[in-house]
């Protein structure tokens, strides 16, 4: 008995009484009193929910609940057996119970909620266990002293189940209860074999600007640069191991960050990171424990546009440098020290560098849509490129091809994104690679530090329930299909 | 029921669509002038207490660009920070204390500090006891007030002062830059807003402009946001545009007067079972809504099906033969709001429903009515404000018991039960609101609650394209 005490979870408590329903569990918990994704432990919860105390039930009951206890673990579905459904359906067949009595009813179950047919057959079993348990016995409608109707419903937040409840020429009586539902199993994306190789490496709720993944002592941590945070994770046990908080570094900042906010996360060789945002600059210590220091840039004016200290271009220490508009969602064109004669361009949004034989290409994806190609001479525009090029550019070295593809996004119109490789080998963009596929839209995409790879940041909306993940990934090349 | 499910799932992909506008792979483009067109005529920016539900949205929309609102509900109905960063209440849910957010500043420049916000809703609700401290504002309710963070999300309770010419200013995305009443409101962007500034440079709302018009005008390129008619939400809109289905946000019902003539409730319920919905929805309604008997939507509880929205002929005639004949030989007097365009057609359906089972109803605007078909806002995701504000709305009185003491799903149906009992109300049904956006519109992200977002702001992500842009999709 014991066994299949543990087996049934912890719906029943040791005295055999079922346990008190989920739904007056849930009383205070619709409403979270305490803004929980701000400081859920930091601030104190007045009403938590009290237990419900139930007195000790007699010895003879005692032996009735557990009889009819292993009628239900008999009859209750496997699949349902430990689960949050089956808690509720035995909490329905209780409420039933208590408004019908014993006897036999007949009983009509109609799914009107997002569960499955499967769910739903499931759910109807284990209430009939559950109600012969209780002693309300399921019969054809011709030998039942009255019906019971249950619908099976979900309104925004929960599953509801109500069920009305008909004896003889009574009134009908209605009982109803509730389940939380899940927000857990969203699909992730799968990588697709082509030549462009994408790995998810991490995903979260809040949003992510840039990741970077660094091994150092103790082993690989993957560093997150969040709205206001940085977070480090350190791997758990195996290279395929769980990402474990290891700290969070807040990062301070006297202005507001300007909407569709970006930032540079980048590796350095003298201390851990540098971080970039519109209008602040952070540095990390080279030893732990790690601390962050953050300071507010200083505003500049230039065509009348604000912006602050130039940003690096690429990972490497000496890159050319940009200045970004630290109110806004681009850099202004204003390099630093610039490309040979060059040192204004087009406001763009991000940049690129290939390398050729005697010079380098930067590719700048401009605000007004444009492409220019800039070798420190000219500066060449591609007015057409905005039908097939999104606003992201980030250079991958391999050892395919012309030896660095640029990776671009697209500039289609559906939720869905895409990364395509090219290579410029003289003025005429030319693609490598069959497209790398995202379910959601890509905010983000840097050269990762030693140029291997890129990072790309993707945001996914789930419109069914008004939520939104973003994961990251590293995009490297392979070569060949 | 299961078509309420088909129904969620419509709206969102409708949204999905629009969102697919939201989603494009440009990053946004700062500047621009957004044309939007309401149809309400409001001569001031404020929110009446019983504004009818076209002005309701608009007068929401409108403020909730110039304010902002302590917290906010997401498409979930979970409260989100807005000014206030965090929250808690004590067992009893009669006091709260909200954390403010730092550093807001109203438009005028002058800190939205706790006293100005304690102040301003202390303002708006006098039986409230709301104090300010060093960084929070205490609000101390009696009764309780276990929904106090739904109140707070409404657009009522906007943290909004005002200027000698009652022109509202507040801390959200926009200020108000020029207002003629009943017309034209410019507003421009806070570039100093605290969740950053806007993408788009104004908003230009012209007000009295009819859903015909406002279709013409965006079929014409002449304005980029409308609102439109749910019927027409489902059509497939030409020239790039895209449309957005709510929720049913609105409940359309009879209501009884208090001297009303029909005072015994058999007639009420008999009436209640001779309406024959379906009919009416799919031909009047041209589909759009659900058939109704409870006052809140099933996609707020959950447990709509036990309010059976069937006609049961033979069960009212059963319920009127026991009437003595005095209550049969009456007339009862149907009113309809005259702007509402579909009321009279609908009023004159139930008249003839009512009248298969012997039951005189003359639909008129003239005289005494015994009946009242209204059309109701719902105006929160949380059940129990909705059920309250509905309650308001519709006149029903509001006791104890049908108060909801919790949220949870056995409370909300006794109450609502509570509200029903006596049939003082008929529910009929729920319906949804829609609107739509022009080509070059990108970042729309509506939500499926009829306020234009998500959660905060609405309109914080949308940014115009480039005309050039827009043609090429």
């Amino acid at each position: 008995m014991e066994d299949i005490r543990n087996r049934r979870g912890s719906g029943l408590r040791r005295d055999g009484r079922i346990r008190p329903s989920l739904l007056e569990n849930n009383d205070a918990g619709q409403w979270p009193t305490t803004n929980e994704m701000n400081s859920p432990s930091l601030i104190p919860r007045y009403n938590q929910p009290i237990p419900h105390m139930r007195a000790r039930a007699s010895s003879g009951l005692r032996f009735a609940w557990l009889t009819s206890f292993v009628l239900a673990a008999v009859f209750l579905p496997f699949s349902l057996s430990a689960s949050p459904l089956a808690d509720t359906a035995r909490q329905l067949a209780h409420k039933i119970a208590a408004a019908s009595g014993p006897g036999a009813f007949a009983l009509e179950v109609t799914n009107h909620s997002s569960l499955d047919d499967k769910a739903a057959r499931e759910v109807r079993s284990a209430l009939e266990a559950e109600l012969q348990a209780e002693g309300v016995q399921v019969a054809k409608a011709e030998q039942a002293m009255g019906t019971v109707e249950v619908v099976l419903s979900d309104n925004l937040r929960e599953y509801v189940w109500s069920a009305e409840i008909v004896v003889g020429s009574d009134e009908k009586k209605v009982a109803l209860v509730a389940l939380p539902r899940s927000s857990t199993g969203r699909p992730f994306a799968p990588a697709l074999p082509i030549t462009l190789k994408k790995t998810l490496l991490f995903a979260q709720e809040q949003p992510m600007l840039d990741v970077a993944l660094v091994e150092i002592p103790g082993g690989s941590r993957l560093i997150v640069l969040g709205n206001s945070v940085v977070v480090i994770y350190r791997r758990q046990g195996s290279p395929a191991g769980r990402w474990e908080l290891e700290s969070s570094l807040p990062i301070a900042h006297a202005r507001a960050f300007p909407r569709d906010l970006r930032g540079r996360l980048l590796l350095r060789r003298d201390h851990l990171f540098d971080v970039y945002l519109p209008g602040t600059f952070c540095r990390s210590n080279s030893a732990a424990p790690l601390t962050l220091t953050c300071n507010d840039t200083d505003d500049r004016t230039y065509e009348d546009r604000t912006y602050d200290d130039p940003w690096p271009l690429t990972p490497e220490d000496g890159s050319l440098r940009a200045f970004y508009a630290g109110s806004r969602n681009f850099f202004t064109g204003a390099l630093s020290p610039g490309i040979g004669k060059i040192s204004n361009v087009p406001a763009f949004y991000s940049a690129a560098a290939l390398p050729h034989s005697t010079y380098t290409l930067w590719v700048f994806a401009a605000v007004d849509g444009s492409l220019h190609l800039v070798d420190g001479m000219t500066d060449q525009a591609i007015r057409d490129a905005s039908s097939k090029w999104g606003s992201d550019v980030a250079t991958v070295n391999s050892n395919c091809s012309a030896g660095t593809q640029l990776l671009v996004s697209d500039s289609g119109d559906a939720p869905r994104d895409s990364l395509r490789a090219l290579e410029i080998p003289d003025r005429d963009p030319l693609p490598v690679s069959a497209a790398a596929e995202f379910d959601g839209r890509i905010v983000a995409l840097w050269q990762e530090s030693g140029g291997n790879a890129a990072t790309a940041i993707m945001e996914q909306n789930d419109q069914r329930n008004g939520t939104g993940w973003y994961e990251a990934y590293r995009v490297s090349v392979s070569c060949g299909n | 029921m299961r078509r309420i499910a088909y129904l969620f799932l419509a709206a969102i992909s409708l949204l999905g669509a629009s969102g697919s506008r939201a989603t494009a792979a440009t990053r946004p483009h700062y500047g621009g002038t957004l044309r939007v067109m309401m149809q309400s005529a409001p001569d001031a920016l404020t929110l009446p207490a019983n504004a009818t539900p076209a002005d309701y949205w608009d007068l929401a929309r409108t403020l909730s660009l110039v304010g902002d609102t302590l917290v906010s509900l997401d498409a979930q109905g979970r409260p989100q920070p807005t000014l206030a960063v965090a929250w808690q209440s004590d067992p009893s849910t009669r006091r709260w204390q909200l954390t403010l957010r730092r550093g807001v500043k109203f438009h005028d420049g002058s800190a939205a500090s706790p006293a100005a916000v304690a102040q301003i809703l202390g303002a708006l609700h006098p039986a409230w006891n709301v104090r300010a401290s060093a960084d929070a504002i205490s609000i101390e309710t009696e009764p309780a007030t276990p929904s106090l963070l739904a109140e707070l999300a409404l657009p009522r309770n906007l943290i909004l002062k005002r200027n000698t010419n009652g022109i509202p200013i507040g801390t959200g995305l926009f200020l108000v830059a020029d207002w003629q009443p009943a017309k034209l409101l410019k507003l421009a962007a806070n570039e100093d807003s605290w969740e950053g500034r806007p993408f788009v440079d104004a908003v230009e709302i012209e007000f009295g402009k009819s859903l015909h018009d406002q279709a013409i005008a965006l079929e014409l390129d002449k304005t980029d946001l409308i609102e439109a008619a749910p019927q027409a939400a489902t059509a497939p809109q030409g020239h790039g545009a895209s449309s957005s289905l709510s929720l049913p946000v609105e409940l359309l019902a009879l209501v009884f007067s208090t001297n009303s003539k029909a005072q015994d409730p058999r007639v009420r319920e008999a009436l209640a079972l001779a309406i024959d919905r379906k009919p009416i929805q799919s031909v009047l309604l041209k589909g759009a809504g659900e058939p109704a008997a409870s006052i809140l939507p099933n996609w707020m509880t959950g447990y709509s099906a036990v309010f059976s929205a069937q006609a049961n002929l033979p069960r009212a005639r059963v319920l009127l033969a026991d009437l003595r004949q005095p209550a049969l030989n009456t007339s009862y007097r149907l009113s309809y709001d005259p702007r509402d365009p579909q009321a009279q057609l609908i009023a004159e359906r139930i008249a003839l429903n009512a009248r298969e089972v012997g039951i005189a109803v003359q639909v008129s605007l003239s005289g005494a009515e015994d009946i009242r078909l209204m059309r109701v806002v719902l105006p929160s995701p949380d059940p129990a404000t909705s059920l309250g504000e509905a309650a308001r709305q519709l006149g029903l009185p509001q006791s104890e018991s049908s108060t909801p003491r919790s949220n949870s799903v056995d409370d909300l149906y006794q109450a609502e039960r509570g509200l029903l009992a006596g049939y003082a109300v008929i529910p009929l049904f729920h319906l949804p609101v829609a609107s739509a956006a022009g080509a070059r519109v990108r970042g729309w992200t509506p939500g499926p609650l009829a306020t234009w977002s998500d959660a905060g702001s609405p309109l914080s992500g949308i940014w115009l394209e480039t005309r050039a842009e827009a043609g090429t999709r």
